[in-house]
């Protein structure tokens, strides 16, 4: 091989000698084809992601995470399910993710209305996902993730985080009990802390 | 009379008015910083007051080899009166304590050994390494770290810290007389644990080496 191309160069700078590094004529052929495979893959990434504006879902809302108590929409008091719909009848829900928990860490929504959920957190990436129904985002630090579904069936479900966080990421869930209709006009509190 | 009206109206925007928030220190890039540089050397004269009380011959926690952010949260948290001191002496004197001999009194008090237990912890709770998933508590081990020696951000070591406080600390999060966690984190997990178990808690802390 020639000394002067730049896999010599590598090699001799981490100290390796020619015959340390014997590749197959093939196998090196196909070391080739993969790395070529993960160039296109990238490229085909990088289009998607600045011409075609393929971001994580969600839209496109920042907000301070460190500060996240000291804001007006995620400030301790705020959280939960929200007094007022919107015009359309949506219920919205604000929650805070954080190591090791979503707060509130207990919630309750109504069957077969349409819930949105406005999801920051204060730290790391967190995911949010209830078993068994659509809904389920990612959060980003300095990002609101908006999601909005409708739970069929009423019950209790888990709100887990999805994506690992920490050494704590295994008990980082909360509690949604999804109320019949009945339930939910008896029901006058919304979110609470349990 | 303008300015009067122009007052009424403000008044009339700014609405009701938001509860007090736990604690008012956001570890923003600036406040991060701005605790990292906190000088260690003016820390040192500052912390004879502090030496007083904190010290082996009482039940006052002891402050040495503690997270800086965390000394420093504490103190503008006793400052603004998010954190209340039974005794109010904390109260008092953080107030006259500038942010910048916090971040140098927290400096100080990082860089010192800290005074780790005589060994011998056991923990019968099962809490501080499993936690108990049907109460949805957490393991202590998993922001305290494995040998209680605290995490970033400001979470604090609590290897060798003295039972009687560590015992007062999580009944205060229990009854809420302490609320200076932000998001009521620790005072979700201690409302969940029996004084019994705060109690053995405690112990297994002030013995981990």
């Amino acid at each position: 091989m020639n000394p002067n191309s730049w896999i010599s160069k590598i090699r001799s700078r981490l100290g390796l000698c020619e015959q340390d590094l014997q590749i197959e004529h093939l196998e090196k052929n196909w070391l080739y084809v993969a790395a070529a495979m993960v160039a296109f893959m990238v490229v085909i990434l990088g289009i998607g992601a600045l011409f075609l504006h393929l971001n994580p879902p969600s839209h496109w809302e920042t907000i301070e995470s460190p500060s996240l108590h000291l804001s007006a929409e995620f400030a301790e008091d705020k959280l939960g399910v929200q007094p007022t719909t919107l015009p359309d009848g949506t219920i919205q829900v604000t929650l805070v993710a954080a190591r090791y928990g979503f707060y509130p860490r207990e919630i309750f929504v109504p069957v077969d209305k349409n819930i949105q959920f406005r999801i920051a957190s204060l730290d790391v990436i967190h995911g949010a996902h209830i078993p068994m129904t659509n809904m389920g985002t990612m959060i980003l630090p300095g990002h609101v993730s908006e999601v909005t579904t409708v739970f069929p069936k009423p019950g209790e479900y888990p709100l887990l985080c999805n994506e690992y966080c920490g050494m704590g990421h295994d008990h980082m869930w909360s509690k949604v009990t999804v109320l019949t209709q009945d339930e939910w006009a008896a029901h006058k509190t919304g979110g609470k802390q349990p | 009379m303008k300015g009067i009206l122009l007052g009424l109206i403000c008044l009339g925007v700014a609405g009701p008015v938001l509860a007090e928030p736990s604690s008012k220190v956001a570890w923003t890039l600036e406040t991060l910083n701005f605790v990292k540089k906190g000088n260690a050397e003016k820390g040192k004269e500052l912390m004879g007051t502090c030496a007083g009380c904190h010290n082996d011959t009482n039940a006052n926690p002891q402050l040495e080899g503690q997270l800086p952010n965390y000394l420093y949260k504490q103190l503008v948290d006793y400052k603004n009166g998010n954190r209340k001191d039974p005794t109010t002496a904390m109260n008092g004197l953080a107030a006259s304590l500038s942010e910048q001999d916090m971040a140098d009194v927290a400096a100080w008090y990082g860089k010192q050994a800290a005074k780790l237990g005589k060994g011998g912890a056991s923990d019968p709770t099962g809490i501080v390494s499993k936690g108990d998933g049907k109460r949805m508590e957490p393991s202590c081990s998993s922001c305290h770290g494995g040998s209680g020696q605290g995490e970033i951000v400001d979470t604090p070591a609590l290897a060798g810290q003295k039972a009687d406080y560590l015992e007062k600390t999580l009944l205060a999060y229990k009854d809420g007389s302490r609320a200076n966690d932000i998001y009521r984190r620790m005072r979700l997990i201690a409302s969940k644990l029996s004084d019994q178990e705060i109690k053995q808690l405690a112990e297994y802390y002030s013995k981990l080496d």
